[in-house]
């Protein structure tokens, strides 16, 4: 389970301080979950544990089809902002990402920092072990309405 | 992964409920075809070529020189819109849609919050929405819908080729998924809020998940 300290560190990463920007973006392998991060940084659905990996997969699915960008979090917390991910030619679009969304991957890719914010141009997608973070067990579907009743008229 | 239903059967179970909160067909289905709207386009834009960025902030942009560009589109009054603002205002600008109650009601407030921020600091900024909904998002549409964001908001339409253009430029992509129960349409789309210079230049990217006194800090510190 993620602790506390994951979410101070995406709050580091997410500072208000605006660093300074990398002039060359830097190659980097980064291994960590794909997230919803509307849902991860507002809070509206649950703190950050609730708001990943199997509790909160269908919902990361309508906010990725909504265009909500998706992110990578890493396991140090820092939540990376995808750009571009393999094969797609838009902007955090496309339907690449549903077919990852909530899955531990490890991408290569091209790594830019402005304005405080991490963002990650993902070249390939080098493994993918699936939903690893079987916390459903613990949350159940997060936000429960995000699953319709298939009984409710 | 007990109790995990898998993805398959998950995308099976919401596949047989239908609707916005049911549906995945969407997600690999075509988009239909949109008719032309036969709209005005601008006929006379500028064509001399502004002045170039200061290396800082073109040297650090993400996929420098690739996002944004040119665009001639109508904006809510009717009149002919360029990338280049029309007062020398740096820019705000978003790609949704009048109707949209997902993305944009988060998107479209906040950067109406951001321009009232940036306003408090001294300095202005002009917000723009690029409408994905051509059939609908007429400048007449447009005009009723975006004061209720901000009373400086501009709505901007124009042909379906011309809005594909725009949205090839700044690489947004949308879908028209379904309808509502009442007949609007639901798009999903791109969600960054593109800041440019008053030449319609990109000077960065602001997600939509920033606040918006985070994208007000950011935005001041590129005037």
């Amino acid at each position: 389970m993620k602790t506390i300290g994951r979410a101070l560190a995406v709050a580091v990463c997410l500072s208000w301080t605006v660093s300074a920007s990398a002039a060359t973006p830097e190659r980097v392998q980064i291994t960590g979950e794909i997230i919803d991060t509307w849902c991860y940084f507002s809070g509206v659905m649950g703190g950050p544990d609730a708001v990943v990996g199997s509790a909160h997969h269908t919902c990361a699915l309508w906010c990725a089809a909504g265009g909500i960008p998706v992110g990578v979090l890493a396991d140090d917390g820092t939540v990376y902002m995808v750009l571009k991910l393999e094969s797609e030619d838009h902007v955090a679009g496309g339907g690449t990402i549903m077919d990852l969304q909530s899955d531990r991957i490890t991408a290569d890719g091209l790594l830019y920092e402005r304005d405080g914010l991490k963002y990650l141009v993902v070249e390939e997608v080098v493994s993918n072990e699936g939903i690893t973070n079987p916390n459903h067990e613990d949350y159940g579907p997060v936000p429960p309405f995000a699953i319709p009743d298939p009984n409710k008229k | 992964m007990s109790g995990w239903p898998g993805r398959a059967a998950l995308a099976a179970l919401l596949a047989g409920l239908g609707g916005f909160g049911g549906g995945l067909w969407w997600l690999t289905a075509e988009a239909p075809d949109t008719p032309e709207m036969g709209l005005m386009a601008a006929s006379a834009v500028e064509t001399a070529a502004p002045p170039p960025l200061p290396e800082s902030v073109a040297a650090a942009l993400p996929f420098a020189g690739a996002i944004g560009g040119s665009f001639t589109l109508t904006d809510h009054f009717g009149d002919p819109r360029s990338e280049r603002e029309p007062e020398g205002r740096p820019q705000l600008l978003f790609f949704g849609y009048a109707t949209c109650d997902a993305i944009c009601s988060v998107a479209l407030p906040r950067m109406a919050e951001t321009v009232e921020l940036i306003e408090a600091a001294g300095r202005e900024v002009a917000p723009i929405m690029v409408t994905v909904d051509p059939v609908n998002d007429t400048p007449e549409a447009l005009r009723a819908a975006m004061p209720a964001h901000h009373p400086l908001m501009v709505g901007l339409t124009g042909s379906a080729a011309a809005l594909a253009a725009a949205q090839a430029a700044f690489q947004v992509d949308s879908e028209l998924l379904g309808e509502t129960p009442d007949g609007a349409p639901i798009i999903a789309h791109g969600s960054f809020v593109y800041l440019l210079d008053a030449d319609g230049r990109l000077l960065t990217l602001l997600p939509p998940i920033l606040g918006p006194e985070r994208m007000a800090e950011i935005t001041l510190s590129y005037l």
